[in-house]
Formats: structure tokens, sequence, C-alpha cells
């Protein structure tokens, strides 16, 4: 998940379709199995700032390319990559007989990686991605049929059996949005498992983990009570990583999920 | 790739043999209750909790609880300490509802922890941008909070809304252009159905206001500038076009009088803050007072402590309100220490001077006319070449809260004897730039000045006891029933003092400058008392 990670990669790896050859890729992404470590804010961030020294007198301060220098704009789908290693590669390597060169040898590789990353997470735009639903159409479905402001919050208003969807697109590309329709259990972040807590008195509460440790446990509950147990007031606990959102692969045509799809990615901040 | 991951959790016999010698209560009480206004108005009266962050409307900052006492609070120790990722000097001061406690971190984010434990429910992180204009630190003072909502300040000049319950964001507000020199550092103050809220900037030829918002929808009701402009006769009070960049920050939370209906407020220094030259005149209102109509936000008296400040003597206290007696008549007042060194008794009905008197060295006036205004020493304006004058610019005090104690019927304020090199320069307005025309310069090590915390009669201006501090203190104070006073110093102190006399009782070396203010709550009837020191949230009680 997160911003690096292009929805065909997964397929990419699965098929073991390269395009390019194994010899080429650097140590760290034999490694690491192809995976960038370096995704977190932090790296976009630095990543930016290295990509403003060193990049941005042919491809622009915002990465949207400049016709005089011939660099193509990288915030839409880029022409030469199609994954994180790729774009890796290119930064190393450069593109052969263009003004596009590689970076000195001795720019580290976790360096390069902070670039992939910078550079992945500005093709977030909705605008770049082609996506066959109607945003209009998912959020009269949302707030709607669905129902789906009942457990979540959009925008300050909704319920709190949910994440807060109000930045959704930020964090989820609109193939991981289709998983978090059709398949929740897919992926559950620890924050929404559920426990359920027995006392020593008997008494059970139940509620979604927002917080546990060596020692304690805190929870919420459906009616947005806040509980904090210590583990030695507690008889027993049990733990269910499952997702307690139902799955809409039954409820929803191909096309409503797409329209669904459709209108969480346009989420985000400036929205 | 469908996961089924149960953990079922059996807890060894041994622990729960422990379990039952201790039987299972606390915890199942689910927190919390919404915090109506009919509670926020009598907070005073659930001293188990601390609802806003100076206590209680009245900002006395005296809690009824009495379980830590002079008796045993040399028996308190640490029950846990929250570390804010960020390194800064918290100046927070959270707040607890029913057993969850909020705590803002640097530089604009909160957290809720249960109160018991200090261990986390939630954390809400705040998007900065990277080009932010602050003079003093990344720094957050806490939380407000109404029904199940709690608003904060960011340094962005932002005003956010958060779920109390789960930290979700509901609404987020621009209330000024944080590219122009404004930032969000205070606690905001709930009054009635509004949420009030002032600006800081002071350092940047900003033009101060206090605003009043919709805690609904974040949507502005009113706002009240602290600099008069055009269409306010007092305008006159600014040499040509001087008010456009005349300061008057806002940056410290005020007190609310409900049945005045009239709110608080102190407002900062003139911009530019060390040369009046271009500024001739009074420039109203900054380093005032100001008491606003609660519900239209219109100036209802105002009070200058300092007519034309050329030292950065920012009224950025905390009103206390109080209702004293006063030559044999039981009076509504406002107490205020104030930056210049002068303590201050003001009636609060109409902003009438009762009591003036220093409290702290100062050589810069001679004492205070009939009105309460300065009569001023000649020759102390800073000068190209630097003057010394007493208070430092850091002042007597700053905004580090004081209290008052309507059990020993003190008020208390961290006091400091210094003085510094004043100097002027020059200087041209730039939007987003620092506006202050000079600055100031110790001449002597910082050890040499004299700190204390000073307990005054409020009816007299009259220091009934000090209690000696090395080097100096930028802590606030809190009281409580048990007769105690609690505060720190910069060396990184926590003590307790008696209150009527101020003879030491505890102190514990946190080992980071305390530059927050202390507070007292509790739960299922245990009472503890909070402190931020370094960028640590500590919590103490007294041994199991
Ligand atoms: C001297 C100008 C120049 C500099 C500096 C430069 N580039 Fe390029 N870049 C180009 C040009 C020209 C191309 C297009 C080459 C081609 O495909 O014909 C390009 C292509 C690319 C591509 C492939 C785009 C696609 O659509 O596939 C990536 C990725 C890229 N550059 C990243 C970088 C990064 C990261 C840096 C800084 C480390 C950088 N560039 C510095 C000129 C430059
Ligand atoms: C019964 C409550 C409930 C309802 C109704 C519900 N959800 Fe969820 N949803 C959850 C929970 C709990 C999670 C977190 C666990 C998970 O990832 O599946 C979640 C997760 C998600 C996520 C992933 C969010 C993230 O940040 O990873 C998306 C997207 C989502 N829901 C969309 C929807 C949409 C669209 C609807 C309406 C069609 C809906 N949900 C209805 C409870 C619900």
């Amino acid at each position: 998940m997160g911003l690096n990670s292009k929805f065909w990669w997964k397929w990419l790896l699965v098929g073991g379709t390269f395009c390019f050859s194994l010899t080429n890729i650097p140590a760290l992404a034999q490694e690491t199995g192809f995976i960038n470590l370096y995704n977190t804010g932090v790296d976009i961030r630095l990543g930016a700032r290295y990509f403003e020294r060193q990049c941005s007198r042919c491809h622009g301060l915002d990465a949207k390319g400049n016709d005089e220098t011939g660099a193509p704009d990288l915030t839409v789908r880029l022409s030469r990559a199609s994954s994180d290693a790729g774009v890796f590669r290119i930064i190393r390597e450069g593109i052969a007989g263009t003004a596009m060169l590689p970076v000195s040898a001795d720019v580290p590789d976790p360096q390069v990686w902070q670039l992939v990353t910078y550079i992945a997470s500005l093709n977030t735009d909705p605008a770049n991605f082609d996506l066959p639903g109607s945003v209009a159409a998912g959020a009269a479905l949302f707030t709607g049929r669905g129902d789906c402001g009942s457990c979540h919050m959009v925008g300050g208003v909704g319920g709190r059996r949910g994440p807060d969807l109000s930045r959704v697109g930020e964090r989820r590309d609109p193939d991981e949005l289709k998983t978090d329709l059709i398949d929740p259990n897919e992926t559950v972040l620890p924050r929404w498992w559920t426990i359920r807590a027995t006392a020593t008195d008997g008494t059970v509460v139940e509620g979604w983990r927002m917080g546990e440790d060596t020692f304690g446990i805190r929870l919420i509950d459906a009616n947005a009570n806040l509980w904090s147990f210590s583990k030695e007031q507690m008889q027993s606990y049990e733990r269910v990583e499952d997702s307690t959102m139902p799955s809409y692969a039954q409820t929803f045509s191909e096309s409503e999920i797409d329209d669904l799809v459709a209108y969480l990615f346009s989420l985000r901040k400036e929205n | 790739m469908k996961r089924l991951a149960i953990l079922l959790v059996s807890l060894s016999l041994a622990v729960q043999v422990s379990a039952q010698e201790e039987p299972f209560q606390t915890t199942m009480t689910p927190a919390f209750s919404p915090v109506t206004w009919e509670r926020l108005l009598n907070a005073a009266d659930e001293p188990e909790n601390w609802l806003m962050y100076s206590g209680n409307l009245s900002s006395q900052r005296f809690s009824k609880l009495d379980q830590i006492n002079t008796s045993n609070v040399a028996d308190l120790e640490l029950k846990w300490a929250y570390q804010i990722p960020v390194i800064d000097r918290a100046e927070t001061v959270p707040i607890v509802v029913d057993g969850i406690m909020f705590i803002t971190e640097a530089p604009s984010n909160v957290v809720a922890v249960d109160a018991r434990t200090g261990r986390r429910y939630w954390r809400y992180d705040h998007d900065l941008p990277e080009d932010l204009r602050i003079c003093c630190g990344r720094n957050n003072r806490g939380v407000a909070i109404l029904g199940e909502t709690l608003f904060m300040s960011t340094l962005d000049a932002h005003l956010v809304a958060l779920d109390a319950r789960t930290g979700n964001l509901l609404w987020d507000v621009a209330v000024a252009d944080y590219a122009k020199g404004y930032s969000k550092t205070a606690a905001p103050l709930i009054v009635k159905d509004k949420v009030v809220t002032g600006v800081a900037g002071g350092e940047f030829g900003i033009r101060g206001f206090i605003d009043a918002y919709d805690p609904a929808t974040g949507e502005r009701l009113w706002r009240t500038y602290t600099i008069a402009g055009p269409g306010n006769p007092d305008v006159s009070s600014w040499s040509e076009d001087s008010w456009q960049t005349g300061g008057g920050a806002s940056w410290i939370t005020g007190s609310y009088d409900p049945e005045l209906n009239q709110i608080y407020w102190g407002t900062g220094n003139p911009g530019p803050d060390w040369n009046g030259d271009a500024r001739l005149g009074d420039n109203l209102y900054s380093d005032s007072a100001l008491a606003l109509n609660a519900d239209n936000g219109e100036i209802e008296w105002y009070f200058q402590f300092t007519p034309h400040d050329v030292h950065d003597w920012d009224a950025i206290q905390v009103p206390i309100l109080a209702d004293i007696n006063y030559q044999g008549r039981l009076r509504k007042v406002m107490m205020w220490a104030n930056r210049n060194a002068f303590y201050y008794t003001i009636d609060r009905e109409n902003g009438d001077f009762l009591v003036g008197k220093p409290y702290a060295l100062q050589t810069w006036a001679q004492g205070l006319d009939e009105n309460g205004r300065p009569i001023r020493v000649p020759g102390m304006f800073p000068t190209y070449e630097g003057i010394v004058v007493s208070p430092s610019i850091g002042g007597a005090t700053n905004w580090w809260s004081p209290a008052f104690s309507p059990q020993t019927g003190l008020f208390y304020v961290n006091a400091f004897d210094g003085e510094q090199k004043f100097f002027k320069r020059d200087e041209e307005y730039t939007e987003g730039e620092r506006f202050t025309g000079g600055g100031g310069q110790y001449i002597q090590p910082i050890d040499t000045y004299f700190s204390a915390i000073r307990a005054l009669d409020p009816s007299t201006g009259d220091i009934r006891w000090e209690f000696p501090i090395q080097p100096r203190s930028s802590a606030g104070i809190s009281t409580t029933a048990g007769n105690l006073l609690f505060s720190g110093s910069v060396d990184g102190y926590f003590y307790a003092l008696d209150a009527r006399t101020g003879e030491e009782l505890w102190n514990v070396s946190l080992g980071a400058r305390v530059h927050a203010a202390p507070m007292t709550f509790s739960v299922d009837g245990e009472q503890f008392v909070t402190i931020a020191a370094g960028n640590v949230v500590m919590t103490f009680g007294l041994k199991d």
C-alpha cells in the first residue's frame, strides 16, 4: 500500500514478466525483492529536495516537464518505466542517447529510492488515472444505498465504526480501493482488529483496538465509548483480525463498484 | 488471501490470582460523556476533570481536590510519562475529561491518552507547510472541548475541530494567512456556543484580532481587531497608517464572566516592538486588557497597561477573575501581573483601576497615576546605542499562567527581577518578515538576577511572601484545596509549596525546562498532578 505501490506491480512480480534483465537490477533491489523500503513521508520530502537540486532544471520544479529541455512530465504515467525498479534503473543508468544522464555513481542507493518514492507520489492525481467509474454516481451510492456514512466519516460527517475516509484517495490506489470493497479482509490495519475482553468479574467488552501493549489494551466500542484495560484486570481477551466491514461484492454491480472507487479515489485534502 | 487470525489469550493463573485480590473496577467506566456548556460553566465543581486550559472560566487555576495536601505531598511519585516525539519545549496544559487526557504536541498535533496510564488512544497529526513564520518555537499550549469536539490552534494559523473520540478531523479553517506572519499557539476558549481564539505574530507586523467561530461548522461569527482602525476614533492613537502593522497579537487564552457576559483577553506589543518613532501615540489597544461582549465581540471597555510600549511588554497574561473584598466591599475584579513589572487589580465591570504596584524590579516608571497610567521615567526608550532598562524584554513575568487561591485569597506569579540593554533599529515593513525595530541583550549572566514566586494580596498589591528561584522560572502555577501550590523552573525542577506560607514541601528534578503550567485531576477517586518538562508530560500521584 502507500504511494509507491502501482497496482499492476503485483502482477509484474507474479507473472515474472520483467521488462529488464535481472543482472541490471541493483543489489539493493535484489535484496529487498524489488520493494522500495524508502517509502515514508520523510523519504518523499528528502526525494523532493534532491529532485529540486538535481532534476528540476530539466523536469521543472513541479516535475511537470519542460519543452525546451525535452524532459517529460513525471507526474503522469511514465512511458519508459512501469515499476519502482524501472524508475530506479532510469535514474541510476540514465536513458542512453538522451539528455537524461545517470546520477553520479557516488549517490547512494537510498537516495535514488527516495527519488523514486517522490516521483511515485506525484502520480496520484486522479486526473492521471483513467477510471471507468463516475465520481458523482459513487458519491450518491456512498451516502445513499451504500450507507457507508453509518461507519465512515468524510469531511467530518459520518460514523466512527470505520476509518475516516476524507483523504483515502491519498493512501489507497484504485485497485486497493476495489479490494477494500469486495474483499475487506485482504488488508485490515491493526487499528481495526476487534478485541473481546472479559474482565475478572465476567463482564465482556468488545470493540476496535485503538491501542495494545504489553500491559494494556484500549478500545472503542460500537457506541464510541473509550475503554482502557490493564491486562492484569482481565480474565482473557480475544483478538480477531478480520474486518468488520461487509463485502460489497454481491451488493453492488461491477460498474457500481467502479463508481464507488472513482469517488473514493477523489477523496483527498484539496477536495 | 483471506486472513482469519484469531488470537485467544488466557492470562496465566498467577496473574489471575493477583487480579482477584485486586478487584476489577475502575476501567469498566467507559469514558467519556459530552462536555456541555453547563459543565464548562461549573467546571470548578467537577475537580476530577480539568476541562479547559486555565481550569475554569475565571482562570484561577485552583482545584478543589485535596487528597494530595500539605501532609502527604512529599509522597508523590511518578506514575507515567508521555514522550512527545518532537523535541521542543512543551508548553502544553493537557485537559482531562472523565479519565481521558488530551495532550497537544509540538508542532500542532493532539493525542488522547488514558489519564491513569498515559497510554494512547489516538493521535491527530496536522499537516503544516514548510515555510512557517514563527517567532518563538514550534509550540502549542492546549485544546478546548465542547460536546465531543476538541478545538486546537495550529502553527499555520488554522483552527481545527477534532472528534474527541477518534481524533478524526471535523473541520479545518484558516483563521489568517500564515505567509503574512500569523500563527496560532494558544488553547481556544469556549464561550457558550462559540469557540473564541486569538492569533500570534506580533513580531511580523500583523494586525491582531480575537475571533469567535461556530463549533459545528467553523464559520466565523465575529472578529474584533485588537488594533483600532478606520471608523474607530481610537485610530488617532496611531500616527499616520501605522495601525496597519500595529501588532497587538492575542496569543494567550482569555477568561469569561457569565454574569457580565464579558470575555477578557490580553493583547500583545505594538509593532514594531522596539522602535516607536513611526507609530507615535498610545497605540490602542496594544498591551491592553480587553473586555468583549461575548455575543458580538464589541469592546465594552479596555485598560491599557503600557501606552506606546517600546520594550515588547505584551499584556499576554491570563486574566484571573475573582470576587474579592476591596475597601470593605465585595468587588468583581480582574487580577493582572503584567510583563511591565506592575501588578494591577481592575474592576472588571467597567475597567476601573483599583490597585497598582510593582511586584518586580523596574526602572522605567516612577509609578502609576490615579487611572493606572504609568508615569514614565524620561529617557528610557531604546536607543541605537542601547540603554539598560528593567524589566528585561522577557518581562517581569510573561505568558506563563499565574494563579489565585480562593482559600488563601492570594494571587501567585513567577516574577523575574531582570534588566536588559534595549536597542532600536530602523526597519521597513515587508509582508511576512520580522518587523521588530530593534532587540535586546543581557549585560550580565542571567544567574546574576533574582527570581521568585511571589504571593500578592490582590486588595493592596502587597507581597505576602516569596519563594526564591535560581536561576529563573518560565512555568505556570496551580493551587489546590490541599493548600498546595505547584510550579516549576527553567532548570527542570517541579515542586510543591505551602500556598499559605511559601514553605517548600516537595521537589523533583525532571531534567529539562518546565515551560508549561501544572494541572491536577482525579480518576476513580485518586488524585494526580501533571506537568510538562522538556518534551515529556509527566503525571504524579501518591504512592500506592
Ligand atoms: C539535463 C536534463 C535532465 C536532467 C538534469 C534530468 N533529466 Fe530526467 N529526463 C530528461 C530527458 C530529456 C528525458 C527523456 C528521455 C527520453 O526518453 O527521450 C528524461 C526522462 C526521465 C525519466 C523517464 C520519464 C518517462 O516518462 O519514462 C525519468 C523517470 C527521469 N527523467 C527522472 C529524472 C530524475 C529523477 C532526475 C534527477 C536525478 C533527472 N531525470 C534529471 C532530462 C533530464
Ligand atoms: C459496518 C461498518 C462499515 C460499513 C457499513 C462500511 N464500512 Fe468500510 N470499513 C469498515 C471498517 C471497520 C474498515 C477497516 C477495516 C478494513 O480495512 O476492512 C473499513 C475500511 C474501508 C476502506 C479502507 C480504508 C483504508 O483507509 O484503508 C474503504 C475504502 C471503505 N471501508 C469503504 C467503504 C464504503 C465505500 C462503504 C459503503 C459501500 C463502506 N466502507 C461501508 C467498516 C464499514
